[in-house]
């Protein structure tokens, strides 16, 4: 093989391992056998030989007993054959010999592509990506040549160029095209979870400091309209507390009707309605959120669901990352129905009652009450992300209250609920997300593990009131070049991850009114100006690649070069020899047709046109297109 | 396409040669196509079927002089190039010419002798000069030597190195002619009686003013692109041991311009490179496997129909 091709091998076998390394998935192990591919390239590309067969063959058999041993351990066999395509490409690197063996590693390679997206949606992944196709367009462009028995090495650059903007264009314009639900190619996800230990269906208090600290981004939101803070980002709530953790005493959940493309929670008018597009990362947790009161949600998903707490869960066990939005009506209270659960207390509780009775001595009315103990609780106790430990024998919440008087959010919301349950009013936990940073560059929030947060709700006059006893925490700054930074990933997976079916409406109807009346801001500018930007990249591309291509051709062949060319495929001069054909030939192959004349000076002319350097009159110009046009008609004669 | 006026000279110094030989148009035009080009010709075949013929041919209808030596096992440098010898009268040395002091010289056998004496040939007409004692002396113009080779005989030959090969710029066979044709020859008579019959139809002046017209003829630049690509290839193939030297790609050139000239045109076109490529290049180019040059020839055959061809 020639070098070139060499090189090509090397460059897409290492893409293909790299594709799957950023997907951060792989087992280090692994990887660190897969770093083999390096001096197994390194001696390809110093022309050494292929490794003996005995060597390879045995490798090969280990791989497939590590591969197997992997599966059944790890239980993922997605997993495992990822490990097994990158150790295959550390194999096939010293054992390349016939040209199928670089086919193996483009195969190979395109298998790694597409486990890489199944596991990564990172902006890194598909920068890796496009560089896997413009090798591997390069790969089979290259290969053609060969074939062809072309000269490989000068007139390579500019058919890759020209076929990879066409290939990155067309891919373009697929994404437009071709309607995506959440989890197809590019989209679908094999990640783990980030690990929110707050939103299973029970809550203990160990490793809440933990996420506080975690600065991962949970979710990124879009509001429309923009509504200015607090945004209290509501997961689920939790009605029963056993003295160290809370749960859900009710878990039956009842399945969400669907209208349309919405699942309604509460039937509702479209105006005054806050809608949050949200772009969950993968999370593992089913549950979703929203500002209250959600009204409804539209997302692909089979089926949605809600328990008594309020709380809504997409029927997927989810690692995945999933784009939705919530339709809510923004208020801090909303209809409820009091229930005996919500003034559940366990047992040991006296002190505490107490302490709630004291605070509240002076409340007249159940609202009253409950900002009482609300601002105790601000104004009494610090917070803290590593409070000092419950001494033995004490419960927690009364440890909090009377002996270390700091705690983090659990503590003084899980002390709120019980103190207001203590005077007889309604109350549950809340766990979900409180803030959000505004990110300048995209105009969206960004909600990250650190936000955290539990609150409280309390049921006074038929209505659920938010309530937060949590002294506020001063936020820490994040440098403006992670925010942009952030906003290239928000815009990855705005608009080619979560690229769905609604998007192209908006795109045809911003079209169509843009044609239809001058004035269209009906539609939505921000949005307009990004697919105006895409569809002006694209057309740009499009332009480029054809505008090169005109080139190569005109440039490349004069007038009568041109006119011969044409002439040639017309008597039908063509396929895989016809590159090596001369003029002379082609008379050959002419004689006794009833266009022999025609074509013996056409061909004369063109000789002397070409390799004559004969200065052309716009006579003979028409001449040629005198000829050909009484060669097609001669030749149509003799087939009709 | 081949409507371009043909020189009138060489009109009939063709059918001149064609009347002496019938039936070789093709090798008839090859040894005045290197005779334009100022090239050497390099003939390979059984003997009988008219090399030495052929040659003289030439010669007489140039109006040339013509010598002919064969090629044995004991002939010396000496009895080719000449021999300096005493003359008493004067008491100086006198350089008598060899027979390489002509205009046409056949080698018959050159592989018949040993390497010392085919060199001494090969030099002369590698520089179209002769160095005897330190003393110079130019060979005649034109100059032109057509060589010889028997490839059936193998018993107490030389065959010729590759890098005196490489000073020929053609290599033909002549091949047996056709049944009418040697039906012809068989009845004609002596071909020696023909040729003393033969009249000259140009000049020896005619024939230097076409070899300057033929260096006129233009080569587009594309055409000299396709030549180079071809000696490339025949570099880079499996199936070739040594490729085409850079002499060779110069023949090809001469040879190119003279055959466009010999056709009547003022510019070669990429069937002239095409015609020519396996008859200037075949000899030059060392196989793997195979011995012969009829398979050299062929592979560069394979090699041009794989080339694409400027348009």
């Amino acid at each position: 093989m020639p070098k070139i091709s060499r090189y090509l091998t090397a460059l897409l076998g290492v893409t293909g391992c790299i594709g799957l390394l950023v997907t951060g998935e792989i087992n280090p192990v692994m990887a660190a056998g897969g770093l083999a591919i390096i001096p197994g390239y390194y001696r390809v590309l110093r022309g050494r030989e292929a490794a003996p067969a005995w060597v390879i063959g045995a490798a090969s058999l280990l791989t497939l007993g590590v591969f197997a041993f992997d599966s059944i351990v790890s239980g993922d066999v997605f997993l495992a054959v990822a490990h097994l395509t990158i150790t295959f490409q550390a194999i096939k690197s010293y054992d390349l010999k016939e040209p199928w063996d670089h086919l193996q590693v483009y195969f190979m390679s395109l298998l790694q592509m597409v486990i890489g997206s199944e596991m990564s949606q990172s902006v890194v992944f598909g920068v890796v990506f496009v560089l896997f196709l413009v090798s591997l367009v390069a790969a089979m462009v290259f290969a053609h040549f060969v074939k062809e028995g072309r000269g490989a090495h000068i007139r390579l650059a500019r058919p890759i160029v020209v076929i990879s903007l066409l290939s990155v264009t067309v891919t373009s314009a697929f994404f437009v095209v071709l309607p995506r639900s959440s989890y197809t190619f590019l989209g679908k996800s094999h990640t783990k979870g980030i690990r929110t230990t707050g939103f299973s269906d029970r809550v203990d208090f160990g490793s809440f400091g933990e996420i506080k600290r975690d600065s991962t981004v949970v979710m990124r939101v879009e509001l429309d309209p923009d509504i200015p803070a607090p945004y209290y980002w509501r997961g689920m709530s939790l009605d029963y507390f056993d003295g160290t953790e809370w749960r859900n005493s009710s878990p039956r959940q009842s399945r969400i009707e669907k209208s349309g493309d919405e699942y309604v929670l509460n039937p509702h008018g479209r105006s005054g309605l806050v809608e949050q597009k949200i772009y969950l990362e993968p999370i593992d947790s089913d549950a979703i959120f929203g500002l209250t009161e959600i009204m409804g949600i539209r997302v692909d998903s089979f089926s949605a669901r809600s328990d008594s707490g309020g709380a809504v869960f997409l029927s997927r066990k989810s690692s995945r990352r999933v784009n939705y939005s919530v339709l809510s009506e923004v208020r801090d209270d909303y209809p409820g129905v009091a229930s005996p659960r919500y003034l559940q207390l366990p047992r040991g509780m006296e002190r505490i009652r107490e302490l709630a009775r004291t605070v509240t001595s002076l409340g007249r009315s159940d609202g009253e009450k409950a900002r009482m103990i609300e601002r105790y609780l601000k104004r009494n106790y610090s917070y803290s992300l590593e409070p000092s430990p419950p001494v033995r024998g004490r419960g927690l919440i009364e440890d909090f209250l009377f002996y270390g008087r700091k705690g983090f959010c659990e503590h003084f919301a899980t002390s709120m609920v019980l103190m207001l349950r203590a005077v007889g009013i309604p109350a549950r936990i809340v766990n979900g997300y409180c803030g959000g940073e505004k990110n300048q560059y995209g105009g969206y929030l960004i909600v990250r593990q650190s936000d955290a947060h539990s609150w409280v709700e309390a049921l006074i006059g038929g209505q659920w009131r938010r309530f937060d006893p949590t002294p506020a925490v001063a936020a820490p700054q994040i440098p403006s070049l992670a925010l942009f930074l952030d906003s290239l990933k928000m815009a990855w997976a705005r608009y080619v991850v979560g690229f769905k079916t609604d998007d192209q409406k908006a795109i045809l109807r911003a079209l169509s009114s843009l044609l239809a009346s001058p004035s269209f801001p009906a539609v939505g500018w921000k949005r307009l100006r990004m697919y105006g930007l895409l569809i002006t990249l694209i057309g740009i591309a499009l332009a480029s690649a054809l505008l090169l291509l005109r080139g190569v051709k005109a440039g490349r062949h004069g007038f009568a070069s041109r006119k011969y060319l044409a002439m040639r495929k017309l008597i039908g001069v063509r396929g895989r020899r016809a590159g090596a054909t001369t003029p002379g030939e082609v008379m050959r192959m002419s004689q006794g047709s009833s266009v022999e004349e025609e074509i013996r000076e056409f061909l004369g002319m063109y000789v002397e046109d070409r390799f004559g350097k004969r200065p052309m009159m716009p006579s003979e110009r028409k001449r040629y297109g005198l000829l050909l046009k009484s060669i097609r008609t001669g030749l149509k004669k003799r087939r009709g | 396409m081949n409507n371009n006026m043909i020189n009138p000279f060489i009109k009939q110094l063709k059918e001149q040669i064609n009347s002496v030989i019938r039936g070789k148009e093709s090798a008839v035009k090859m040894a005045i196509v290197a005779l334009l080009g100022r090239g050497n010709l390099l003939i390979e075949d059984v003997p009988g079927v008219g090399k030495t013929t052929l040659a003289s041919a030439l010669a007489r209808a140039t109006d040339c002089s013509f010598q002919r030596i064969q090629f044995t096992s004991d002939l010396m440098p000496s009895d080719i190039i000449g021999v300096s010898i005493f003359n008493h009268d004067t008491r100086e040395f006198e350089f008598k010419p060899g027979p390489v002091f002509c205009n046409i010289v056949l080698a018959d056998e050159i592989n018949r002798t040993n390497p010392k004496t085919q060199s001494a040939l090969l030099e002369a007409m590698n520089e179209k000069r002769v160095t005897v004692e330190k003393k110079t002396f130019r060979l005649p113009e034109p100059f032109m030597v057509i060589a010889t080779q028997n490839p059936m005989e193998y018993h107490g030959t030389f065959p010729l190195p590759e890098s005196q090969l490489d000073r020929f710029m053609l290599h033909i066979k002549l091949g047996y002619p056709e049944a009418e044709y040697e039906k012809m020859a068989v009845l004609g008579g002596p071909s020696f009686l023909i040729l003393d019959k033969t009249d000259p139809v140009v000049s020896r002046q005619d024939i230097l003013r076409m070899q300057a017209e033929a260096d006129g003829v233009m080569v587009d630049d594309s055409l000299v692109d396709y030549m180079m690509e071809i000696v490339s290839r025949t570099r880079k193939d499996d199936r070739i041991r040594l490729g085409v030297s850079t002499r060779g790609a110069q023949f090809l050139l001469y040879a190119v311009r003279a055959l466009a000239y010999y056709e009547g045109r003022q510019f070669a076109v990429p069937d002239d490179v095409k015609e020519l490529s396996p008859l200037v290049l075949g000899h030059r180019i060392i196989l793997k496997t195979a011995k012969f040059t009829a398979d050299a020839e062929r592979i560069v055959r394979e090699i041009v129909e794989e080339v694409p061809v400027p348009v």
